[in-house]
């Protein structure tokens, strides 16, 4: 690739005629291509040259590949006019297989040469650099840094020639071969061509299929792009930072939030009372408390037990009954509290004292109905009944933390996920944990 | 729109939380009864909860 384009006075078309085959060319752009390719017999000619010498002749295969853009196609890119006129597909190979892309000339008589590339439907814009980049090879990715950007070195292969067409602005030949290696930071990539001692360095930034299509007014629609591709910008990576910056906005609101409510819940003992279970005893074990007040707006209730229970269990049948609508929130709690000593050591399960809030209870007059259970045998448990009133709900605070994380982690797992693709493709892939052969 | 999308979600989970902490919401298993009879306070036992078949914990370690 080259640029520096002669200006005419206006782009000039002109035709000639393949001194291989006699075949009508139609030269775009004249006094700036340096060899043509015949489109019917391809001959390359020497465009510099009066007669148009014959510089190479080659073989097409049969799966020969006609430019998805056909040349002499006229479209706006960046603002500026260009016809498409040269197209070559080049091929690298890795782990012995072949991988192929297009390459588009586009020509504008007073901006020069740009081109377009294409592979699996993932197109570049793609301009020679002016100014060299400043390699960093050392490290485990080599960088190169251009215009203060960073980027990191993606893959280095053997691209050679495969196929030619139209007008070129330096000696393309079949079967010609450069090392290339491409820097990525997506949307852009850096990419140096060697041949030689000649080094090239080229600035490709990723444009959508649809935006080619439209540039050139393109009938139907271009190729689906398929996978992920070295430079393609991630759908989700601008997003993920966005969300993860009003997630801690989120978050410092929830902190924000519960100092408030833990100032303004009351928090407010209204019944305490302390009894006696024996479990040994026959007969009716239930019984209801002495009333007391709920005062305030709609808000819950915590019921917090106490006792002394120990390698045993008490189990207590609840009812909050209001004493004026007659409505009750049924419920039971079990204290359980078990400890010994085997050959791990001291164990414990289980603790002496349980607390629950009953939601949402208006306020009013409200009375317990309280019946223990126990297994029989087990003798007097002592235990205390304590009800506070407008208690603050931590857990609620938890769900919440987690209903905005989930999002958060999702959308940086597709991130992530992306990024590995992107990687697996390179001469860097990611670590893979377990074996996949 | 991603952004937008989630602002507009958080803000909908942090008004539910504001309404839950104000009216007490709680994960508490509650089974609420209506109209019961005022002749508890006399008889506690004639009240039946739907709790006491609960199977109790009998273990440890």
């Amino acid at each position: 690739m080259s640029t520096g384009p002669t200006p005419p006075t206006k782009p000039q078309v002109k035709a000639l005629n393949c001194p291989g085959c006699g075949a009508a060319l139609t030269v775009r752009s004249f006094g700036n291509a340096v060899t043509i390719v015949c489109d019917s017999c391809h001959s390359i000619l020497d465009a510099k040259h009066p007669n148009l010498q014959i510089l190479q002749r080659f073989k097409v295969a049969t799966d020969e590949v006609r430019p998805l853009i056909p040349l002499g196609t006229r479209g706006k890119i960046r603002g500026t006019d260009y016809a498409v006129i040269g197209f070559q597909r080049r091929t690298i190979h890795v782990d012995g297989l072949p991988y192929s892309w297009h390459e588009y000339v586009l020509f504008n008589p007073y901006k020069g040469f740009r081109y377009l590339t294409e592979y699996n439907g993932h197109w570049n814009d793609v301009s020679i650099l002016k100014a060299l980049p400043e390699v960093h090879s050392y490290g485990i990715t080599p960088t190169v840094r251009y215009l203060g950007e960073t980027y990191r070195h993606f893959q280095t292969a053997q691209a050679g020639t495969s196929f030619v067409l139209g007008e070129f602005p330096w000696q393309v030949r079949v079967g010609e071969s450069a090392v290339v290696a491409d820097y990525v930071s997506p949307p852009r990539v850096l990419s140096s061509e060697q041949t030689g001692n000649e080094v090239t360095w080229s600035m490709g930034e990723y444009i959508a299929g649809n935006d080619v299509w439209k540039a050139f007014r393109l009938p139907g629609s271009p190729p689906d792009a398929v996978g992920v591709y070295e430079n393609q910008p991630s759908p989700m990576g601008a997003q993920t930072k966005a969300i993860w910056v009003a997630f801690a906005g989120f978050l410092l609101l929830l902190v924000v939030m519960m100092i408030g409510f833990d100032i303004i819940a009351t928090n407010k003992q209204v019944f305490t009372g302390s009894y006696r279970y024996d479990s040994n005893q026959r007969g009716e074990a239930s019984f209801v408390t002495d009333e007391f007040d709920l005062p305030g707006h709609t808000s819950n209730v915590e019921v917090k037990t106490t006792t002394d229970v120990n390698n045993r269990w008490i189990y207590l049948n609840y009812a909050l009954i209001n004493e004026d609508t007659g409505k009750a929130w049924d419920f039971g709690r079990e204290v359980s509290y078990y400890h010994g000593y085997d050959s791990d050591g001291s164990w414990t399960e289980g603790g002496q004292n349980d607390s629950v809030a009953v939601p949402s209870v208006p306020a009013g007059r409200y009375y317990l109905r309280v019946e223990p259970e126990g297994d029989p045998g087990y003798g007097v448990t002592y235990y205390t009944v304590t009800v506070k009133r407008d208690v603050p709900q931590y857990s609620l605070y938890g769900l919440a933390l987690l209903a905005l994380l989930i999002p958060a982690v999702l959308l940086t797992w597709r991130t992530l996920s992306f990024e590995h693709l992107r990687w697996a493709e390179s001469d860097h892939p990611p670590i893979k944990w377990g074996n996949d052969e | 729109m991603i952004r937008s999308l989630y602002l507009l979600y958080g803000a909908v989970v942090m008004a539910v939380l504001s309404v839950a902490q104000y009216q007490g919401w709680s994960l508490a298993r509650m089974n609420e009864v209506k109209n019961v009879p005022r002749s508890i306070r006399d008889n506690p036992g004639a009240y039946r909860s739907i709790y006491s078949s609960y199977h109790h914990y009998t273990g440890g370690k």
